[in-house]
């Protein structure tokens, strides 16, 4: 045999294109796995960077493994929440939501009954590490009819908020000052002392006409803090039913009333620009108010404020009457893994989730928005500890915090409220009037699933 | 058919097809989507059975029976021969199941976690979460929300963990934990026992009527004959500027009239020289509100009229003009003599056609008020709007958004065969009855 033939060199040639292919570096598998975030603005920006940085992890771990993935994150980010509610939810409809969800934790509930997220707990390990760390009682937030639908992405509490040079001006000593989230706790300082001291404020000229309590300027679970000031309930875990109790919504929407009626309140409040809010907040120019504990980041970055401690003293919301219950409200945010995408992707997805809520990379957020931390060993994580903000936050407002219920009817149960409120807030309607039109709402929209007190 | 009747139809083609895809085929949808009970939580698509706590306690209020309740509400794992065999016939490693059936074998676990966890405890288990769970998942005789794509899987797997139910009681249990939407004449005892629809219609009235009568045809009138009488080209650059309002991008529009009406906007500053205090002269006050309302689309409907209104006056012969000035007429006289009278047509189309388009319009109010304050400005149009498509707690209600749309396609049919028999639409288009 001298010359080698035609099909043999073809088939050498054939092995050389082979050999060489094969050596070229390919991935065992890529990844595009896309996160979106509702209500975040620029310091929340952790909430989809965190899955980036897992990413990273998890590529390392594989490649440790001996697989080699390649994961690329689309993150997108929406500043309010009717939008972005909006945009999942339609985009869930024709399959393509995003792989990975941040919203509130209210939406697990019709998100669920729709199918549109998938459980957590079929796709990652309940037991292991970061979520065996995670606080038992912000996973029951985040789980839905006994199952574990998210992971807690973040937390928070809503206090009041107390200008201290005003509360100096008009006759508070230091030690009052120091005092007051005390008598807050204890149900001796209620919010008609609130409108009491907006009021001498406005009189000595601290602050112009309707800054003297300056509550949130657009809808939020903020208010139903309130509702909870006058004793109302929103759930009854027992029987699994929403609770609308008359009298206390009527007593809350009089008490905005009789704000707007004192003069230290906006009758058109509701609807003034955030950016707005925000800086005069910050700067004095309101005696009052309320908000979340991530106002912290607003104020001493953006509004540029350099002594929060000393400018600003806070506590729970207090109670509506004395004696009765200051409370606040927290919101967290949850991580979903939704419906999109092969269950391959799902469980990568779900590991990033895993990954993002290690205590390290959570911290992250936690001090740059001034949230709360979802685990036990934040605690000692020192960029955490060492924050004198989230600290004392944790400690004055969590231990009284509770959250809204995860239910599909609440969101109703929301907006019926929220429309009671703005009529009463605006004149357009009693507080009396505004109650007895809520209930009839209720019981027409949502019948059997609310109770009736 | 003849070849002008084929081009009639072909040029009619696109025209048709359009109007059935944005039209015929948007309207038949609503009228079917405002008969279900479609939302957020049940989805657009078929539902899926899913059995949860919350509905088992339902059905035991009901009279469902107590032990079958009691099982159902169990999320139980067994390792017996059958899971074992279903597991081997999947393909799971055969060292594992062995492991399994010595170590655990006919044993129950209440719950995923705890089986899982005695799953860890073997040392020929699967390596990786996922294939531990996809093991696992051969031993669940548990239905607790899980999701059955037909009643039939949902039956089978009722039986699988052995729990016998009666007929009625399994007819309950699957019409129950259905997650989909269902037919139901709901939304509309809904829409008429609500108080809100009765103010959402009167504000629909209101907005419809003062805009109607003030700008789209009132101020249209104005311009008109003002624009008539009014030298050539003054007459066009006024007609230029009062175009401007309806060429505009919406948002921007309504951005000048906020920056014009708001606390920290222009009329404040000017008032607040003459020591009025500054105020959100747009949201103070519902009177406020509507004003602004009224304001912002009219400037935008009044041009349509305008145009209209402009071409039919141009469109009366000069003579009967000069006549009238040759008798003495003042213009007030020649307005009221001439110009209206031949204006009649116009009139009816403009009247006929801007009551629709305000009925269904609702952006410039979602820009400028968003309703507010309160509900004062909240139309019909908006609050459907509202319910289906956008609000803040994104429970998003479509079956319901539907038949407050329905309601407004009836009105509009209703309104277009009223108007066209008042002002005796036939006529126009009756055929002449000189010869051709």
């Amino acid at each position: 045999m001298g010359h080698i033939g035609q099909t043999m060199q073809r088939l050498i040639g054939i092995a050389t294109v082979a050999a060489g292919l094969a050596a070229a570096p390919s991935f065992a598998a890529e990844y595009a796995i896309s996160v979106w975030a509702g209500g975040s603005n620029i310091n929340d920006i952790y909430r989809v960077d965190a899955i980036e940085m897992a990413a990273d992890i998890l590529t390392r771990e594989a490649a440790i493994r001996g697989k080699d993935i390649k994961i690329t994150v689309d993150k997108k980010t929406y500043s309010g929440w009717a939008d972005f509610k909006q945009a999942v939810t339609l985009a869930a409809e024709s399959a393509k939501a995003p792989h990975i969800v941040v919203t509130g934790h209210e939406d697990i509930a019709p998100w669920a009954q729709a199918g549109i997220i998938r459980k957590i707990e079929d796709l990652v390990d309940m037991d292991a590490w970061p979520i065996n760390d995670i606080f038992p009682n912000l996973i029951e937030i985040s789980s839905f009819e006994g199952a574990v639908y998210g992971l807690p992405q973040d937390a928070e509490a809503r206090p009041f908020f107390f200008w201290i040079p005003h509360l100096k001006e008009i006759g508070y000593s230091e030690a009052e000052i120091a005092a007051l989230p005390d008598k807050v706790a204890k149900g001796e300082y209620t919010l008609y002392d609130v409108l009491e001291d907006a009021k001498n404020i406005q009189d000595k000229g601290l602050v112009a006409e309707g800054y003297g309590f300056y509550p949130r300027v657009s809808n939020g679970p903020d208010y139903w803090q309130f509702y909870q000031s006058f004793g109302g309930e929103m759930y009854d875990a027992a029987r699994g039913k929403l609770v609308f109790d008359k009298a206390a919504m009527t007593k809350f929407y009089q008490f905005f009333v009789d704000a707007v009626a004192k003069g230290v309140t906006r009758k058109n409040h509701i609807g003034t620009d955030w950016g707005q809010w925000y800086s005069e907040v910050a700067s004095g120019k309101a005696g009052l108010w309320h908000g979340g504990t991530w106002h912290y980041a607003r104020y001493t970055g953006k509004e540029g404020l350099t002594d929060f401690f000393g400018n600003i003293q806070f506590t729970l919301i207090p109670a509506g009457e004395k004696g009765g219950r200051p409370n606040t409200i927290t919101h967290p945010m949850v991580y979903l893994v939704t419906n999109r995408g092969s269950d391959d992707e799902a469980f990568i997805a779900a590991e990033l989730v895993m990954i993002a809520s290690e205590p390290r990379i959570n911290t992250l957020h936690a001090i740059k928005s001034a949230h709360l931390g979802i685990a036990k060993s934040q605690m000692s994580i020192g960029l955490y500890s060492n924050d004198r903000w989230t600290s004392e936050a944790t400690k004055r407002l969590l231990p009284y915090a509770n959250a809204m219920p995860n239910h599909t009817g609440f969101g109703k149960y929301w907006t019926v409220m929220w429309n009671g409120l703005k009529a009463a807030w605006t004149g357009q309607k009693s507080a009396q009037q505004a109650a007895n039109d809520a209930e009839a709402e209720l019981k027409n929209t949502l019948g059997d699933a609310i109770v009736i007190r | 058919m003849t070849r002008t009747q084929w081009l009639g139809a072909l040029f009619l083609a696109p025209a048709v097809i359009f109007v059935m895809l944005f039209f015929l085929a948007p309207v038949m949808l609503t009228g079917v989507f405002a008969f279900t009970n479609m939302s957020t939580a049940t989805g657009i698509g078929s539902g899926v059975h899913r059995v949860t706590p919350s509905i088992l306690k339902e059905l035991a209020a009901k009279g469902m029976d107590r032990e079958a309740v009691e099982t159902l509400s169990r999320a139980t794992f067994r390792v017996d021969s059958r899971s074992i065999a279903r597991a081997r016939q999947a393909g799971q490693d055969p060292a594992f199941l062995a492991e399994l059936e010595q170590r655990h074998g006919g044993q129950s676990f209440d719950g995923r976690r705890a089986f899982e966890r005695a799953l860890k405890r073997l040392s020929a288990r699967p390596r990786s979460v996922r294939a531990l769970k996809q093991a696992a998942a051969h031993f669940e005789l548990n239905i607790l929300n899980r999701s059955f794509e037909t009643p039939q899987a949902l039956v089978a797997a009722i039986l699988e963990a052995g729990i016998t139910l009666s007929t009625e009681d399994r007819t309950a249990l699957v019409a129950a934990s259905y997650t989909g939407w269902t037919w139901t004449t709901d939304n509309f005892r809904r829409m008429v026992g609500s108080e809100d629809t009765a103010t959402v219609l009167v504000n629909t009235i209101i907005y419809v009527f003062f805009t109607l009568i003030l700008f789209n045809i009132g101020f249209a009138l104005v311009l008109a004959i003002s624009t008539f009488y009014l030298p050539k080209a003054q007459a066009t650059v006024i007609r230029a500027i009062w175009f401007l309002p309806r060429i505009s991008p919406p948002v921007l529009y309504v951005l000048l009239w906020k920056w014009l009406a708001w606390d920290t906007g222009f009329l404040s500053a000017v008032l607040g020289v003459f020591g009025v205090e500054a105020r959100n002269w747009m949201l103070d006050t519902s009177v406020n509100a509507w004003v602004f309302v009224v304001l912002i689309n009219g400037f935008v409907g009044a041009s349509m009229g305008m145009i209209l209104f402009s071409s039919a006056i141009r469109a009366i012969p000069q003579p009967l003009f000069w006549a009238s000035q040759v008798d003495g007429a003042s213009r007030w006289q020649q307005v009221r003599r001439i110009i209206l009278p031949q204006l009649r047509w116009p009139i009816l189309f403009v009247t006929s056609y801007q009551t629709l388009s305000l009925l269904t319009s609702f952006e410039y109010i979602l820009l400028s008020t968003d309703g507010g304050p309160g509900s004062s400005t909240e139309v019909w149009a908006l609050a459907a709007y509202h319910t289906a498509l956008n609000n803040y707690t994104g429970n998003l209600e479509y079956g319901y958004g539907a038949t407050l749309a329905l309601v407004l396609v009836a009105i509009g049919v209703v309104l277009s065969l009223a108007y066209l028999r008042i002002f005796n639409f036939d006529a126009l288009v009756a055929r002449p009855r000189i010869e051709t």
